[in-house]
């Protein structure tokens, strides 16, 4: 790669102040070394990059109007000579040209193939930006930081003397500062400019550069003028702002493919290809053949192409993007997603060209914004201090209602309780106990506003008692217990619960939770299977959720009578019906421990990534605060380190026996 | 006689149809015949000679066999794109258990000996027809086994 030497601590401290009316000093020095200026001068309405005799012919009190399909050059109000931003042209017309020969081939005589080798020209480019810059360095990876190098390229990179000039006025199409190559130039010049109100603050970057200062009618420039310089840079960078979020973009942008604003784009687009021509960095070309009449003589050109032309990716048979949409979103994930897999950094510098030439005002910051934006932070919510947290500690609650769900599970309805229970999460447990029952942990089922709902299997003593409890009874309890579900999880992507018999009663909470903020899901599942169809838990909320459009409902039975019309098979067997990609799943899994095995095969044999899946696990539990030893499963307490536990941090020791 | 056409794009969304060569989904198409059936209609009798195979394309199906001291039982459901009465592929077998409609249902059905002959002498088409049908007993075997595991067990 090629770049100027970064200057050194003292070259940089080593500034000059050049009059405006002594330009053309640097001009004739330029040209007296050999080399042909190409600087900013006006043409056809804009400013474009070409040769220039003297400082005559820069764009003295020009400044240039710039947004979404709009160029215009305006009057200034003071005779600066660079004080516009960019134009249609960028520098690299002159280290990769738009139309070059690569190589000739003759049958006269012997027959063979010649590539031409001439000396590149001697040019010194005047004006060259902070963003230009970096589209040069992004160049040098391109053609010269691979297996296989551009050595055309190499002579005219390495032949080009660079003046760069800090930028001291923005367009509205700008964004460096979000793309990090400016305004502010951090070397890759051999001298560099930056335009004050009287004249130039004039650094070398280089010895090239430090020899030609050396012979100017400089003078060392007073604290203000250095001052200025700096001033009006941080002005430029103020004015510009930060406009485009880039931190993970290129990830982003990868999870994007399917996005239909790709093709609500390509319906704008005309397919031009004017913003990869006046991209800096699009390197793309074709190879065409011309030949005399005889086809004695022939020769090969390489001219620059656009992923956007129609024939661009053809081959014999086909097309491999053969939709307008495909090209755009080619282009687009290129320039900010593939190109950092490429050649490390991303292949846009932010001089807002493609923008400024598009005829259909198609503006990449939105395009970008609209198909990938910024995953706003996650807020995850803290467990709340759970009440009577010592054992032997109850607070207590009184039974508002008790409701049979099946044939031996009831849901108790507990009120009149301390208000950080109603503070608890989705997955959370309590710990309940009745005068002469000791204490089990239950699923916090629901919470209501003025209480929460515990889903009770009646299986032992205690839950026996819980279950035959009338309303206006009282009970002990401990909590909100434990680790809740991480409902962030699975914001923007397939949000699947899979519950199993009395497993959706932690999944309950949850499933509301999903419900309420279904908008931050791209869709919302719920499977569910039980033994038998009397099994089911929950069936009136079933049936409400059944209805809503909210969230997509299958259930499943493992064997029923001929009255049963709904579904019969295992769980699993719902996941046959998940239309989506995988990949983009976060699934929530409750039931019998070997449901959950099998549920969480199912799920990683259909793409399901194990760090998006949640389960939660039973265990038997003492306390609920980590004292009683009971509820240890590997290292882990489950009633504090869990229930609720990523599959990756379980590890192998789920689905083990005897842990 | 059906529109092969919309029988071929009925096949187009079911597991079984999707992805099968243009000409087999044609063969098929000519094979089958689009039957309806309503809702309680027994399609299949259980312990019956199998004599046709169907692609559910719409509605629901149930597997139910006669258990002993509890009567009728649902052992499976078929949801659209699944296949039944895949037993006729073979000659000489008896239906494993009944099929009967739980809702209105639409199907592609085969004589099972058309069947049989077709698979007989179109290699192309046994090539395609017997791995689906396979995976179908397959997916059924697989999922009979968690069942055995009783996954709810208490």
């Amino acid at each position: 790669m090629i770049t100027s030497p970064a200057p050194s601590q003292a070259a940089a401290a080593r500034q000059w102040f050049l009059a405006r009316g002594d330009l053309n000093s640097l001009i004739d020095a330029l040209k007296e070394s050999g080399r042909r200026v190409i600087g900013p001068t006006i043409r056809d309405g804009a400013i474009v990059y070409d040769e220039i005799a003297s400082a005559g012919d820069l764009p003295a009190g020009w400044r240039d109007e710039q947004s979404a399909g709009h160029y215009r050059l305006d009057r200034r109000t003071d005779e600066r000579l660079f004080g516009y931003t960019v134009g249609p042209t960028s520098w690299k017309r002159f280290v990769f040209p738009p139309n070059l020969t690569i190589s000739t081939a003759h049958r006269s005589g012997q027959f063979g193939f010649d590539q031409p080798n001439p000396e590149p020209p001697q040019l010194a480019f005047l004006g060259v930006r902070a963003c230009e810059l970096a589209a040069l360095a992004i160049e040098d990876r391109v053609f010269l930081g691979g297996q296989f190098q551009d050595e055309d390229f190499r002579a005219r990179r390495s032949a080009a003397f660079i003046v760069a000039v800090q930028c001291t006025t923005s367009s509205g199409t700008c964004f460096c500062t979000s793309m990090g190559t400016g305004p502010e130039v951090h070397g890759g010049y051999d001298i560099l400019l930056t335009e004050i109100d009287e004249g130039f603050v004039v650094q070398a970057g280089s010895p090239g550069g430090a020899a030609i200062v050396a012979a100017l009618p400089a003078r060392r420039p007073s604290h203000a003028e250095s001052g200025a310089a700096v001033d009006m840079v941080e002005a430029v960078r103020a004015r510009i702002g930060e406009t485009l979020p880039i931190p993970g973009l290129a990830e982003r942008l990868k999870l994007q493919l399917d996005n239909p604003r790709w093709a609500a784009v390509a319906e704008r687009c005309v397919e031009c290809g004017n913003c990869t021509m006046a991209c800096p960095t699009c390197f793309c070309t074709a190879v065409v053949e011309r030949s005399d009449m005889d086809g004695k003589l022939a020769a090969t050109d390489r001219l620059w192409d656009s992923c956007f032309d129609s024939s661009f990716a053809r081959v014999a048979g086909g097309d491999f993007r053969a939709r307008p949409q495909d090209r755009y979103r080619q282009w687009l994930t290129h320039k900010f997603s593939t190109w950092v897999d490429q050649f490390g950094t991303m292949g846009c510098v932010g001089c807002g060209r493609c923008i400024t030439w598009c005829p259909v005002h198609i503006d990449v910051r939105e395009e970008l914004m609209a198909i990938a934006p910024p995953v706003p932070p996650v807020e995850r919510p803290v467990a709340v201090e759970p009440v009577a947290a010592s054992p032997g500690s109850f607070s207590i609650a009184r039974v508002a209602g008790v409701k049979a769900e099946t044939e031996d599970t009831y849901t108790v309805s507990l009120s009149d309780m301390d208000p950080a229970f109603l503070r608890g999460r989705p997955g959370q447990f309590v710990m309940i106990a009745l005068p002469a029952f000791p204490a089990v942990p239950i699923s916090i089922s629901r919470f209501r506003s003025n209480g929460i709902d515990l889903t009770i299997r009646a299986v032992g003593p205690t839950s026996t008692a819980l279950t035959n409890l009338h309303p206006g009874s009282k009970g002990g309890v401990r909590g909100p217990l434990g680790t809740f579900w991480p409902i962030e999880d699975a914001y923007g992507r397939h949000a699947v619960v899979v519950a199993g018999g009395v497993g959706l009663s932690p999944l309950h909470g949850l499933v509301d939770a999903l419900v309420a903020n279904r908008d931050r899901f791209e869709t919302v599942s719920l499977f569910y299977g039980t033994r038998t169809p009397e099994d089911r838990l929950f069936q009136d909320d079933l049936a409400r959720w059944a209805a809503s459009s909210a969230i997509d409902v299958a259930v499943t039975v493992d064997r029923a009578g001929p009255e049963w019309k709904g579904r019969v098979g295992v769980v699993t067997t719902l996941f046959d019906k998940i239309p989506w990609d995988c990949s983009k799943v976060t699934a929530f899994v409750v039931g019998p421990e070997r449901m959950m095995q099998a549920s969480v095969q199912g799920l990683i044999s259909k793409g399901v990534p194990p760090d998006r899946i949640v389960i939660s696990m039973e265990r038997h539990m003492e306390c609920g605060i980590g004292l009683c030893g009971h509820c240890q499963m590997a290292g882990r307490f489950v009633c504090k380190d869990g229930p609720v536990f990523r599959l990756n941090d379980l590890g192998e020791m789920f689905n083990r026996e005897g842990i | 006689m059906d529109d092969y056409a919309t029988v071929i794009a009925m096949l187009n969304h079911t597991w079984f149809g999707a992805e099968l060569a243009p000409e087999t989904q044609e063969r098929l198409a000519k094979l089958g015949v689009v039957t309806g059936f309503e809702s309680d209609e027994v399609v299949i009798h259980e312990g019956q000679p199998s004599e046709k195979m169907g692609i559910l394309v719409s509605g629901r199906l149930a597997l139910r066999t006669l258990v002993p001291g509890k009567g009728l039982v649902t052992i499976m459901s078929v949801e659209p794109g699944d296949i039944f009465g895949w037993s006729s592929v073979l000659p000489g077998m008896q239906a494993q258990s009944s099929v009967v409609a739980t809702e209105s249902c639409q199907a592609l059905v085969i004589d099972g000996a058309r069947l049989r002959a077709a698979l007989r002498e179109d290699h192309a088409l046994a090539a395609s027809v017997y791995p689906r049908v396979l995976e179908a007993v397959g997916r059924r075997l697989r999922a009979t086994r968690l069942q055995l595991l009783d996954l709810f067990g208490r």
